[in-house]
């Protein structure tokens, strides 16, 4: 017992079980399988976001790109895939992971050898990138029906009676945890994030371990492009506009530090499921829809004021506990 | 004598003129790009470029946002950022529509939008100041806030009545100069004397550059932190006039959105650096109407406004990228690419070069004086003397360096 409520992100489990609770009373619709599975299928998109923006948060980094990375491999896997029906579905995957890393890579290059401040660089980027997406995409539209069965199955298709998107997020999930918890390199980055002096001192390179951060956040907003477009069957360079800061946001209701060295994958987890939540909560409501963007700020205004209230109270006990000591 | 009295520090700072320093001020860089704009614009058409009205219209367009972007430096200047601010221009014009249409006098209707804009910047400062939640996190959530009200209130619809002389300040000109960029100038200059010559704006400075040392010297930081962010609400208020004024007025739920971007994209082109206390309010100034000019220009040439952006984003990297083009820079690059990232190497090079220099400037103080000893013949005698040393030593140096890594190589294989 005592274990459970010594879970670091305990208070965010209440909330969303809280959360859950009034959802249940006031719109009982939303919990049969089938609104559960498409809530959760509609926001798998902010996993792949939500985690690699966690790994930038991390470092004491933030990538105000990932909307615009979205777009650009978006656009580029749906426009060759339509023209090149006969490629396998499997090389857009790749495609798109390369797109990704390549503007990951940049952005990593320019905070971490160039030593640019990371807003304003990504900041930056998101013009650069949204730029080339529109470039790439000439302003077309893509619809369903220029969009390859096999193409689409990459996000749609039931396995076990679940979207196999949820799958790959799943995988993300799990390897993110494993990485960032047991690998050296995942360690390097939440080193680099609490104390960049000692972690220099300690023989850790800043510049490279940034620059790895950034490429993965790339890599998986690069994914995260492809599926989009396979998810939703659409493409157009305007997809996944000011998604960077949904994903931020969902770190920061995780429970991730935006001043870097804190955040867990499992926060990030809980965050994710109160943010889609929230959202079906709210489009389930009638005549609500429109409240959705205030309400969301409003949440997560409260959730972080509520976080730091919570950081300074354990801080100020664990102050009264020394003095108590001495 | 002057000379033999103890050494009292001169509190007064005050650098003499120089000319060679103020040519390569970064305000003077933005001047140069302005002029470089202008003469390709210039060159490209001239038929356009020298006519009144085309410069006239560039401007009008490009100081929209111009009343953010000075409140945006002093935000930048605590090294806090406001991204709410294009949320927060909405909403004070949505404030201002819905009051006029409803039959509310206009100026009682515009200073209830700007009172909004004061509103929510004093929301935005109680939280960064007092309750002390990163910047970047308040305002991202509450331009989220922001928008989702005027969402709320003006749904689909859109709001078409404001008083007329919005639309004097986006379109209008007073006698040749447009009547958005006198107001512009005159913001500028009341920006300028907060910053540059009150005990305010030298408390911005010291919050800047470091916010523990401003408490500990008697300032009350939090305190500095909300002015500043309700001065920031009061400019969005004040920019919703130039905005709708721009737009024809008309405002929408949708409208204005990217502007805290492009807003942070000018004052980071102005050089006002984003980890504070760095900044001056003239180079915002000047790198407003370079974006102006070159948004126009690229438009003329026939690149359509969603590459524009391309553009956008490269500039604002490059004005980045050149202040931490420095001299520690150089010597990395220098240190990886020809010493081998060996530092006796490096170390043997810059002594050398320091030491032909100082030759090198006898040599020039010989030949002035008229030296005729053959002084000038030994000095350069000695320069290529140390030159060759040098070079043999790095080549050796280097020689050795190989010789180990293939000997440890051959050990370890």
């Amino acid at each position: 017992m005592k274990k459970v409520f010594g879970y670091r992100n305990i208070g965010l489990v209440f909330g969303l079980i809280g959360l859950m609770i009034l959802a249940g009373i006031i719109t009982p619709s939303m919990f049969s399988l089938n609104t559960i599975i498409s809530m959760l299928r509609n926001n798998a998109v902010y996993v792949f976001l939500a985690m690699g923006m966690m790994v930038v948060l991390v470092t004491g980094g933030i990538d105000l790109s990932v909307g615009s990375i979205l777009a650009l491999s978006g656009v580029v896997c749906t426009s060759l895939m339509s023209s090149h029906m006969e490629i396998p579905n499997f090389v857009w995957v790749l495609l798109s992971l390369v797109i990704g890393i390549i503007c990951g890579a940049f952005n990593g290059f320019v905070v971490g050898y160039l030593k640019v401040v990371p807003m304003i660089a990504t900041l930056g980027t998101m013009y650069i990138y949204r730029g080339f997406a529109f470039l790439l995409s000439g302003g077309n539209w893509w619809f369903p029906h220029q969009i390859s069965e096999g193409y689409q199955a990459w996000a749609g298709k039931q396995i076990l009676g679940v979207p196999s998107i949820l799958w790959i997020a799943a995988v993300v999930f799990l390897t993110a945890y494993w990485y960032l918890s047991y690998r050296t390199t995942g360690r390097r980055i939440y080193a680099i994030g609490t104390n960049v002096e000692s972690a220099k001192v300690a023989g850790i390179k800043e510049a490279r371990v940034r620059f790895l951060a950034f490429v993965i956040c790339g890599a998986l907003a690069g994914i995260s492009g492809m599926l989009y477009t396979a998810n939703y069957a659409m493409c157009t360079y305007t997809i996944g506009d000011g998604y960077e800061l949904q994903a931020i946001a969902i770190c920061i209701l995780g429970g991730v530090s935006i001043t870097g060295g804190r955040g867990t994958v499992d926060g990030v987890f809980i965050g994710w499921l109160m943010m889609s939540v929230i959202t079906q909560f709210i489009s389930l409501l009638p005549g609500l829809s429109v409240w959705q963007k205030a309400l969301q700020g409003a949440i997560i205004i409260a959730a972080v004021f509520l976080n730091i209230a919570m950081a300074r109270s354990s801080e100020k006990r664990f102050l009264k506990e020394r003095g108590a000591l001495l | 004598m002057a000379e033999n009295k103890a050494a009292v520090r001169d509190l007064t700072v005050k650098e003499g003129f120089q000319l060679s320093k103020f040519l390569v001020k970064w305000e003077m860089i933005l001047v140069y790009i302005l002029i470089l704009i202008n003469l390709i614009l210039a060159v490209a058409r001239p038929g356009l470029y020298f006519n009144i009205g085309t410069i006239q219209s560039i401007i009008q367009s490009g100081l929209d946002l111009s009343p953010m972007v000075m409140g945006m430096v002093f935000v930048l200047m605590l090294g806090d950022i406001d991204v709410s601010i294009a949320s927060n221009m909405v909403l004070s014009g949505m404030t201002t529509g819905l009051l006029y249409q409803n039959g509310t006098p206009g100026i009682v209707a515009v200073l209830a939008g700007i009172l909004t804009g004061a509103v929510c910047g004093a929301f935005n400062g109680v939280l960064v100041g007092y309750v002390k939640m990163p910047a970047v996190i308040v305002t991202i959530s509450t331009s989220m806030l922001f928008r989702g009200i005027v969402e709320i209130i003006l749904d689909v619809n859109s709001l078409k009545n404001f008083p007329a002389f919005y639309n004097a300040i986006g379109w209008r000109n007073w006698w040749i100069f447009p009547i958005c960029m006198v107001l512009y100038i005159i913001i500028t200059v009341i920006f300028y004397f907060i910053l540059h010559r009150s005990t305010f704006g030298r408390k911005l400075y010291i919050v800047g550059n470091n916010p523990v040392t401003a408490q500990y010297s008697g300032i009350r930081v939090e305190r500095v932190k909300l002015i500043v962010f309700i001065l920031m609400g009061v400019m969005a208020g004040i920019g919703s006039i130039f905005f709708v004024g721009r737009m024809g007025g008309g405002l929408s739920s949708s409208m204005g959105t990217g502007y805290e971007m492009d807003t942070i994209a000018i004052c980071v082109l102005g050089g006002v650096s984003t980890n504070g206390g760095k900044g001056k309010v003239y180079g915002p100034f000047i790198s407003t109407f370079i974006m102006a000019f070159l948004l126009y220009t690229l438009g003329l040439i026939g690149v359509d406004a969603n590459t524009r952006k391309i553009v956008t984003g490269i500039v604002l990297l490059i004005a980045v990228l050149i202040p931490s083009v420095n001299r520690q820079l150089i010597a990395d690059v220098k240190l990886k690419v020809l010493y081998k990232n060996n530092k006796n190497i490096e170390a043997l090079n810059v002594k050398t070069a320091a030491e032909v220099k100082e030759l090198k400037a006898e040599i020039a103080r010989l030949r002035k004086s008229g030296d005729p000893d053959g002084k000038i013949r030994k000095a350069e005698e000695r320069i290529v003397s140390l030159q060759n040393t040098c070079k043999e030593k790095t080549a050796q140096m280097k020689a050795e360096l190989e010789e180990n890594a293939r000997k440890n190589k051959e050990r370890f294989s």
